[in-house]
Formats: structure tokens, C-alpha cells, sequence
């Protein structure tokens, strides 16, 4: 049973990290080169397609679809890892406590926490955006905000299990501090739970900013995004479906590898699927 | 019976108590949002070429130039009796515009929510009758990968299928449900299905694996024990049971699908909430933009209390706590 | 005395099982060739420690193989019918009517969302019982026998509010309620304590004789069944090594097996040879509390005002049943939780060592980064080189060595971890160490020196433990004092050898019985 549990989660984490490896390598790629300048306009050589010019055709603008991509994976990459970031440190901040201390911090904390998750993820997102204006990095906080209170409910109800364990009680009888137990005691044992989380968040927040970058607020033209790509491309999709499926397949590539990661991940840690 | 009694009202006032806490707390963030705009709001709404004297008239009409305090105590009080204003691009009624772009949203929502509970409770159970065969493997495989793709873009390629397959363009066929129901309803179908899509597979998912859990659970041993057969045992156990934490997953299930119905309405260019929004963001019609806030998160706190209490009525542990 | 002349009612002939796979088709088998028969109104015990098998023999008698079981050979003869090659449908026709099954965990056997009532009735149902008024009298009256005066109440209470005990009750109703011939009983008291196991047990029995059941009886402890079943049966590695009369199998055990269980069974103190410390009872208490009440939320006190002493050097033994607050009052003793009244302590610091060999230490650290620890959280500022002699002289003297410092708990065994868990309190070389059940989860052999190690520090030291224990061997061996508990009071306290010859309370006098009738007289 053991052997059929870690062979299932390892099929899982391979496909995973090949599929996010080729989202990751044109993200490296768009660094050092591009074939063509991604933002550059030629009118002559516009709606073309794929050849061995341009491996992935060109749009209306003649701009390299190839170029482009390579350098929307850049966006998406970045945006969904900063907001992680932002989120799950938030969601520490306030699930932690929230979960260790209970009573009146811990409604007071949850009450707000849910609250903040009856407003629909995108409409908070879309709105602050609208309020602070579209830049990637207004995009960038607003996703990690939208998303704190699912970090802060995954640490919260972890943290609610493991204050039980007579290896907290040992260190409440040791005498440390709150802070103390929270962050050496606690924390690190919350990582079964915290790093699928945050690989789906990556996921979702993805997600997020592909639908905002197609309604135009998230990345802001002429920069690429996959999002702002397939909005653009919707005018032509019947004449020039490269256009679609190109930024479609790589945002799908690079969702589909962080959930079979998470999936991989979650398998491993939880001790078995089912 | 009395203790019962008891603590079921209990439970009821609690969860009632929550719904009123929540809603004042929603209230009072989605107008603090609208508040701490950085710079003032009106000079925003108006754009940098505004003179003083319109900006002064704005504040004075939106009742800017009164204590936050009393502006929140003004807007609250509308936001219940549905007066929220005037939009400032449309200068049309808040809850009028908003009370026109609803049946697109909502119908949306329905359908692609009937479809999540349609396709994919079915298929959770037969999946989960014996874990590993082809058949489950093959809807765990698919459902990891619709899974993974963005609506909007399941939307586009639905609209590439059908118009180059089926020779059916659903861009842009839309009626009114007053006028064509039938062709209102027609128009909404692709839409939803591409919401619906994702969650088919996030439910499933859940499903199965909830129905596996209980399958495996101690009292369901005992029901074999008791010479149970097989049907029975599923309809009276182990369905009851992974319904409760199905619950609570449907619950977030409906709330994505209304936050996913605004992008892809956009998609099928359909006029819905998301359009309103769209345009109220790009007008920077505040007063238009904080009531649709309010009203979409109301829609939420009240499915998330229906979803407290179904999930109370259903498990006895919850509501006798 | 030749099987001629029983009847039987069940007759399990060679039978073999194992899990084969595609990769493995023919693995090692989990039952090997085990032959029995149980006699027609027995109570045959079916013992052997857990991966023995006998959980495996119980549930293909019972029909309820996990999934990729297969029986290789042999037959199962209930009443004369193959119960092997027989039909799934014929099979679910038996189950419950003919066999009762009763599970080890009452607390999730029953259906958490129907209320008891319904989750007797459906055994009815399925075994063709139509008329409402008849299943409600059947019910009620099954309920009475199985020990609720009140049925009417009962039925229309759901799971989650009854104790264990009354769950494994209803349980028991469940599978009595047909009247079956044989009810298999799979470790039915090991999640319960004493008390309700000797009642459980009492009531088992009493069924067994006025319903002309037959009992098999599974269980891994081999003193539980003394005074309850007829016959004994041990086995090991699948196969059935030793079977006799319980009084023959337990006075003279033949096999060497079984005499190393019996052994290992209980926990004897005389064996050991431990030594604890002299106490002078004229110097005053190391600890005092006075008219301490504690709880988890204000409301409601569990605790009522205790008056409890410790004296230096001394190990108090703390006995109640399950719920009596012994729990609570060391949580307060231990400053976790909050009180009122007096907890006077001489020294800074309280060691602790818990029940759980698995949750006691953090799965996340190093087992040097556990003995770091306390210093850490207590403030104490040494240099490395001091720590690192203070770490290696607690690790060696519960008889670790430098070799696991870099270990995380899960490379160590449970009894290994209770050391770590003990060397920790040695960090901080307290004068007081409060022990909870510190021997209940652990196998036989480390339990045993878990208690020599206790008995050592205690001798060694002059540390003084409050050790809180349902064990009365081990109360009577190494504690010369003794405080009973029941209902969040300190109902009796004294020398150990007074109050377990002559126990003046009725908590006391109700531990001692149960342990008796449970274990035999000593």
C-alpha cells in the first residue's frame, strides 16, 4: 500500500514540475533573449502564421506571438509568487493567534476574516484595483489581501489541532512565551497543511490575475500578459486561433503543473490519498 | 426533548447573531473602501480637469462634506431600503441599474450550479463504488485538468468549438428574459457551462473522495454487520453523511461561480453585472461601484448562513454542540 | 475433556488468507492453516498482539474481509454451512440475525447523524421485521436488558451525546437484537477503562447465558479475559500456537509464547526490583495547594477544592476513574490552566511527562533542539559548551546516548520517546515531576522500564513525582502514599497499603473491585 501511495504522489509531482518547468524555462529564456522585442509593432507583418520567423505567428500589431509569450510567463510568474507571499504572511499573522489564543481574539479575527471572503475574490480584487488604479504592483497586493483569509483558515484550523498535543502542553509547562510556541513550536508543524496551500494559491492567484489582465486591469498594455493576450486575440479567433491557443496552453501548462505539485505534495504529507 | 429544543434555538440565534455581525462588518468595509481613497474621492471621479466649484457640487451631492460617521449611518440605512444613490455616469437609480443586469448574473449562476450538482454527485459516486477502476481514473485525470483552466479561456474555446464544429455562434445572441425566454435561457447555456466546468471537477473531486472516506468509516462496518445491502447502506449512511461536508464546499462552489459569471459574461458579451461593473470601474462611478459590492457580498453572507444552517439540520453534532 | 461431546457451532477448518497483488501474487499468507471450532454456548478468547491475525480470522467469519483479502484454502462451518463458498446475499442474511459483530471503537461505530433509535431499527428492517409497534418493543426491551432503565429516552438521543460506555452498549443491543447464535466481539473494552470494562464484560456474559449465545472473544490483553472466558486460544504470525482452558492456559502455560505474554501482560513491580526514596514525612511539603478549583472555561469548575500535598522525595499516586479530574488537577498543579485558591511550589520549576509517546514530542524538531528547549523557554543563558554537558548528562541518565541527537522524534521508538520527554524535565532539574498515564500507551517491556527509570531519578535525585496511574500494582509497589479522586474531589487519601486493603470511599472501593474482578485477586 505504501509503495502504491508514494508512487501515485511522485507521478504527481514529475508531470507537476515538468509542466511548470516549461513555463519556468521561457520565464529564464525571456530574460537573457527574445527573438524579437515583445512590444514592437510591424505592420507589415501582421495576423501571420506560425512559421519559422515566428515559431508561434504574429498578431495584429505584427508583434512575435514567441516573444510575447515568453515574456507574459514573466508577469505571471512573478505576480502570483509575490501575492503568495503577501498572503500567506498575512494569513499567518491572523490565523495563528487566531487559532492559538481562541475566545474573543479568535472570533474577532474569524468574524472579520469572513467577512472579507463574502465579498466574491475577484469583485475585492477587481474593485481595489479600480480604486488604487491598474498597475502590477496594485494587482499584486490586492491578490494578497483577497487571499490571506483562506491562508488564515488553513493555519487557523491547523493550529487548532496541534495546540492539543501534549508537546505544546510541555512547552506551556517549560514556561515559553505565546510567541515562542506560535513560531518554533507551531509553525513549522503546519507545513503539511501550508505548503500545498501555498502552491494552490499559486495556482489560484493565477487564475485571478489571467481573468483581470483580460478584463485590462491587471498587467497594463503594451506589456504582455497571457490574460491581456487572449482578450486581444478574441477580435481574430477564428482566423487566427494561434493567437488563442498559444497563451491558453502555457496558462494552462503552468496551473495544471502547480496542482499536480500540490496534489503530489498533499498525497505525501497527509500520509496517503483516501 | 426540551434540552434539544434548547440547544437547536441555540444554535439558531448564534448563527443569526453571526449573519448580523457579518452583514454590519461588510457594510461598514465596503464603504470604508469607498472612504480611505486615497485623495479625495470626488476629485477622482471628476479626473484632473474638474474645476473646484464641480468638485465642491459633487461632494455636496454625494454628501461627502458631512462626518464619516453620519455618511456611513446615510448608507447603511439606504443600502437596506435599496436606495443607494444615483449612479454619477448613468444618473439613473443605483438599484435600478443594478436590478436590470441581474437576471444574467443570477440565471447564470443557477444554471451552472444545477449543472455542477447535475454531473458531477453522479459521477462522485459512481467513481468512488471501487476507487482505481479506469473509469474513476479517467474522471479524476479529467477532472484535474478542467481543473486547471482559467473560465474565460474554457469560454473561448468553447466558442471556437462550437462555431467551427456546430456551426453556432453564441456571441452576441441574447434577448431579454421579458421578451424571448426561451432564447434568454439559450444564451445563458454556454456561458455556464464554462463556469460550471472547473467546479464539476472541484466537487467531484470532493465528493469522491468524502464518499470513499465514509465508505471506509467504522459505522458503516457495523451496518455490514447488520446485514445491510450495499444500496441501502449508500442511501442511508455514507450519501447523508458526505453531504454535510459537501455542504459547506457547494457554498463556496456558488460563491466563485457568481465571482466567475462577471468575467465571463465579458466573454459572451452578455449584459450582466459584469458589464455594469466594467464600466462603472472605468467611469469611476463610486456610488455605482459600491452598491454592486455591497449587494454581490450580501448574496454571499446569505448563502453562507442558508449553507450554517442546512448544514445544522443536516448533522446533529453541529446544531447540539 | 474429549470434544465429543460439544456441539459446535462453529467449525474453522484450515483456513488460510492472504492480500496477493499483481506484483505479488502469492505473498506471505496473514492467516496460516488456522483450525478451531467454538462449542455451542462458550466464551472462547481469541488472543495475540496486534498484526497476530486474529482480527483477520474474526472478520472472515464475520464477512466483513477489507477489500483484497482472499481466503486460499480452507472452509468456515457455521451451523453446518459453508460460510466460504456461500453467496453474498445468503451471506447479508446471516449477518446480524445469525452473527453479531461488536467493533472495538463505539465512539465511531454508530451513525453520527441518526439518532439511536433508528440506528438499532435498521437491523430490523433489513431481517424483514415490518410491524413499527413490534421494532419499538423490541428495541425498548433490549435496551433494558443491555442496562437502560429508561429506553424511551434513550431512543431519541443521538450518538455524539452518550459516553463510550453507553455507546458500546448500544452496540451491544445492536447485535443482540436478533438473538444471534454467535456474536464476535472484536476488542470491545480496550478503548474504555476499568470500571465500565468489568460492566461491559459483566453484561457480555449475562447476554451470553440468558440468550444461549456463543462468544468469540478477540482481545491482545491476555489478563483481561481471566475471569470471563472458558477457553483461550493465542495466537502469532497467523497461526493458532496455543489453545486451552483459561484456567490451565493462564496457571501453567505450556507454550513459551503464551507464558512471555502472560509476563509481559502485567506490569509487575516485584520483578523489577525497584528502590525509591525515603521519605521523611516531618519536613514540610514541596507542594501545597489549597481549596484549588479549576476548569477550562469560567463557568463551570471542574475541580472542587482540592487540598493536596507532596513531600520531598515522595511519589504520591493519584487513581480514579476516567472523568474524575486527575486530568484537570494536573493541568492546574502544572500552571496551564486557570484557578483559584492556593498552589504553593518551593521550587521554579515542574516537569511533565503525558500519556502519548507520539504527540509528547514536536515532529518538527531534532531531538537536540528538544533538550535545548527548555533552557530556551525558561531564560537560562549557558554557554555551548555547558549546554551541550547538560544535554548529554540528562540523554545518559534515562539511558540515551549522543548518538540520537540529531534524530527526529519519528526514528525513535514510543518508550524512547518517553525518555527524550523525561530528559527534558532533567533540563531543568526540577524538585517536582507530575507523570499522567505515563505507562498506559506503551507495550509491555518499556512500560517496564519507563517505571525503573521513574523509580531511579526518584532514588537518585531525591526528585518527587505525583504519578497518576489505573494501575494498582504499580500504586502498591512504588507509592507510599495514595489520593483517590471521583467527581473533581479528593474523596480519599493516606498510606497505599491502608487504603488498598481497606478503602473507605465509594470511588475507592469501586476502582478496587473492578481491578479485582478484572484481574483476580492478587
Amino acid at each position: 500500500m505504501k509503495t502504491k501511495k508514494s508512487s501515485l504522489s511522485a507521478a504527481f509531482f514529475i508531470t507537476g514540475l515538468i509542466l511548470l518547468g516549461i513555463v519556468v524555462l521561457a520565464f529564464l529564456i525571456s530574460i537573457v533573449h527574445t527573438p524579437y522585442d515583445p512590444n514592437l509593432t510591424d505592420v507589415t507583418a501582421k495576423l501571420q502564421a506560425p512559421s519559422s520567423a515566428h515559431l508561434f505567428g504574429t498578431d495584429n500589431f505584427g508583434r512575435d506571438v514567441f516573444s510575447r509569450v515568453l515574456s507574459a510567463s514573466k508577469y505571471t510568474i512573478f505576480i502570483s509568487f509575490a501575492g503568495v507571499f503577501i498572503a500567506a504572511f498575512l494569513g499567518i499573522l491572523t490565523g495563528l493567534p487566531a487559532g492559538y489564543f481562541g475566545g474573543f481574539k479568535d472570533r474577532a479575527i474569524m468574524l472579520f476574516n469572513n467577512s472579507i471572503m463574502c465579498f466574491p475574490g475577484i469583485l475585492l480584487a477587481l474593485v481595489a484595483v479600480a480604486v488604487f488604479g491598474a498597475s502590477m504592483f496594485n494587482v499584486v497586493w490586492a491578490l494578497g489581501l483577497v487571499f490571506a483569509p483562506t491562508f488564515a483558515r488553513v493555519i487557523r484550523t491547523g493550529t487548532l489541532e496541534i495546540k492539543e498535543r501534549d508537546y505544546i502542553t510541555q512547552a506551556k509547562v517549560m514556561g515559553a512565551s505565546p510567541v515562542r510556541i506560535m513560531t518554533s513550536h507551531i509553525l513549522p508543524n503546519l507545513m503539511p497543511q501550508l505548503l500545498p496551500a501555498t502552491v494552490i494559491g499559486l495556482a489560484n492567484m493565477t487564475l485571478f490575475e489571467s481573468g483581470m489582465s483580460y478584463l485590462g486591469l491587471g498587467v497594463q498594455p503594451p506589456d504582455a500578459s497571457f490574460g491581456k493576450m487572449l482578450a486581444d486575440a478574441q477580435a481574430y479567433m477564428t482566423g487566427a486561433p494561434w493567437l488563442i491557443i498559444f497563451p491558453a496552453l502555457m496558462l494552462i501548462l503552468y496551473i495544471l503543473g502547480l496542482y499536480f505539485i500540490s496534489e503530489g505534495l498533499r498525497i505525501t504529507l497527509s500520509g496517503g490519498d483516501n | 426533548m426540551t434540552e434539544t429544543t434548547g440547544r437547536n434555538m441555540r444554535y439558531l440565534a448564534i448563527k443569526l447573531l453571526e449573519l448580523l455581525a457579518t452583514l454590519l462588518l461588510v457594510s461598514f468595509l465596503t464603504f470604508a473602501a469607498f472612504s480611505i481613497i486615497p485623495g479625495d474621492a470626488a476629485g477622482i471621479m471628476l479626473g484632473p480637469n474638474a474645476s473646484p466649484e464641480q468638485i465642491a457640487r459633487l461632494r455636496t451631492e454625494l454628501g461627502l462634506d458631512k462626518p464619516v460617521i453620519v455618511q456611513y449611518i446615510n448608507w447603511l440605512g439606504g443600502a437596506f431600503t435599496g436606495n443607494l444613490g444615483t449612479s454619477v455616469a448613468y444618473k439613473l437609480p443605483v438599484i435600478s441599474l443594478i436590478a436590470e443586469r441581474l437576471p444574467v448574473t443570477i440565471g447564470m449562476s443557477v444554471i451552472a450550479t444545477v449543472m455542477v450538482i447535475v454531473i458531477s454527485y453522479p459521477l462522485a459516486i459512481l467513481s468512488a463504488r471501487k476507487p482505481g477502476r479506469i473509469g474513476d481514473q479517467v474522471c479524476s485525470f479529467l477532472g484535474h485538468v478542467l481543473f486547471a483552466v482559467p473560465p474565460f479561456v474554457l469560454s473561448l474555446l468553447l466558442i471556437i468549438f462550437t462555431a467551427k464544429f456546430l456551426n453556432i455562434f453564441t456571441v452576441g445572441r441574447y434577448a431579454p428574459p421579458s421578451k424571448d425566454p426561451g432564447m434568454f435561457i439559450g444564451s445563458l447555456i454556454l456561458p455556464s457551462f464554462a463556469i460550471a466546468l472547473p467546479k464539476i471537477a472541484m466537487t467531484f473531486k470532493f465528493m469522491r473522495s468524502a464518499i470513499i472516506e465514509q465508505n471506509n468509516s467504522e459505522y458503516v462496518k457495523t451496518a455490514k454487520s447488520h446485514g445491510l445491502g450495499n444500496i441501502k447502506i449508500l442511501m442511508t449512511h455514507v450519501l447523508p453523511n458526505s453531504n454535510v461536508s459537501s455542504i459547506t464546499i457547494l457554498s463556496l462552489v456558488l460563491s466563485d461561480i457568481l465571482g466567475g459569471s462577471l468575467i465571463v459574461e465579458q466573454v459572451f458579451n452578455l449584459p450582466g453585472l459584469g458589464r455594469l461593473l466594467l464600466s462603472a470601474i472605468a467611469r469611476r462611478d463610486f456610488p455605482l461601484l459600491s452598491g454592486m459590492v455591497f449587494y454581490l457580498a450580501l448574496i454571499t453572507v446569505v448563502l453562507y448562513f442558508a449553507a450554517d444552517i442546512l448544514a445544522g439540520l443536516a448533522d446533529p453534532r453541529i446544531r447540539l454542540k | 475433556m474429549p470434544d465429543i461431546r460439544h456441539t459446535h457451532i462453529l467449525k474453522v477448518h484450515h483456513l488460510s488468507l492472504s492480500f496477493p497483488t499483481r506484483k505479488n501474487p502469492d505473498p506471505a499468507p496473514v492467516l496460516n492453516d488456522v483450525d478451531f471450532s467454538v462449542r455451542d454456548g462458550e466464551i472462547l478468547g481469541l488472543i495475540g498482539n496486534s498484526g497476530s491475525g486474529k482480527t483477520m480470522t474474526a472478520m472472515a467469519i464475520a464477512g466483513l474481509l477489507p477489500e483484497g483479502a482472499v481466503i486460499t484454502g480452507g472452509s468456515i462451518k457455521f451451523a453446518g454451512r459453508d460460510l466460504v463458498s456461500m453467496s453474498a446475499k445468503n451471506r447479508r442474511k446471516l449477518a446480524g440475525k445469525d452473527i453479531g459483530v461488536i467493533f472495538q471503537e463505539p465512539m465511531t461505530a454508530l451513525d453520527p447523524l441518526m439518532k439511536i433509535g433508528k440506528n438499532l431499527e435498521e437491523v430490523l428492517i433489513a431481517h424483514g421485521e415490518k410491524d413499527k409497534a413490534k421494532r419499538h418493543d423490541k428495541i425498548c426491551s433490549m435496551l433494558k436488558t443491555v442496562g437502560f432503565p429508561d429506553p424511551e429516552s434513550v431512543i431519541t438521543r443521538y450518538p455524539h451525546q452518550l459516553s463510550g460506555g453507553q455507546r458500546q452498549r448500544i452496540l451491544i443491543a445492536s447485535a443482540a437484537l436478533m438473538s444471534p447464535r454467535l456474536l464476535i466481539c472484536d476488542e470491545p473494552t480496550s478503548s474504555l477503562d476499568t470500571v465500565t470494562t468489568v460492566q461491559i464484560l459483566g453484561l457480555l456474559k449475562d447476554l451470553c447465558r440468558s440468550m444461549h449465545m456463543t462468544i468469540l472473544f478477540i482481545s491482545h490483553d491476555l489478563s483481561a479475559v481471566k475471569n470471563f472466558c472458558d477457553r483461550v486460544m493465542v495466537m502469532k504470525e497467523g497461526r493458532i500456537i496455543d489453545k486451552d482452558n483459561t484456567m490451565d492456559l493462564l496457571s501453567h502455560p505450556k507454550n513459551g509464547y503464551t507464558a512471555e505474554l502472560l509476563t509481559n501482560a502485567r506490569l509487575d513491580p516485584r520483578i523489577l526490583g525497584l528502590e525509591r526514596a525515603m521519605v521523611d514525612y516531618t519536613k514540610s511539603p514541596i507542594l501545597m495547594t489549597h481549596e484549588l478549583n479549576a476548569g477550562y472555561d469560567n463557568a463551570r469548575s471542574i475541580l472542587k477544592d482540592v487540598d493536596l500535598k507532596i513531600y520531598p522525595h515522595e511519589i504520591l499516586g493519584l487513581i480514579g476513574s476516567s472523568g474524575c479530574g486527575k486530568t484537570t488537577l494536573t493541568k492546574a498543579i502544572l500552571g496551564i490552566i486557570p484557578h483559584t485558591g492556593d498552589i504553593k511550589y518551593k521550587d521554579s520549576h515542574i516537569g511533565a511527562v503525558f500519556q502519548d509517546p507520539v504527540s509528547c514530542l514536536n515532529p518538527a524538531h531534532t531531538i537536540r533542539w528538544h533538550l535545548t528547549e527548555p533552557l530556551k523557554a525558561a531564560g537560562i543563558k549557558l554557554t555551548k559548551e555547558e549546554t551541550e554537558k547538560r544535554i548529554l548528562s540528562a540523554l545518559f541518565e534515562v539511558g540515551l546516548d549522543e548518538k540520537y541527537l540529531n534524530r527526529r522524534p519519528r526514528q525513535l521508538s514510543g518508550g524512547q520517546r518517553q525518555r527524550v520527554a523525561i530528559a527534558m524535565c532533567l533540563m531543568l532539574d526540577p524538585k517536582l515531576i507530575v507523570a499522567d498515564e505515563p505507562f498506559s500507551s506503551l507495550d509491555a517491556s518499556s512500560a517496564a522500564e519507563i517505571l525503573k527509570l521513574l523509580t531511579d531519578i526518584n532514588r537518585e535525585k531525591g526528585t518527587s513525582f505525583l504519578l497518576i496511574t489505573h494501575n494498582i500494582h504499580i500504586v502498591r509497589q512504588i507509592a507510599p502514599r495514595v489520593v483517590v479522586m471521583d467527581s473533581g474531589r479528593i474523596v480519599e487519601e493516606g498510606l497505599t497499603g491502608d487504603i488498598l486493603t481497606s478503602p473507605k470511599s465509594e470511588a475507592a472501593i469501586k476502582l478496587l473491585t473492578a481491578e479485582k474482578e478484572l484481574h483476580g485477586s492478587n
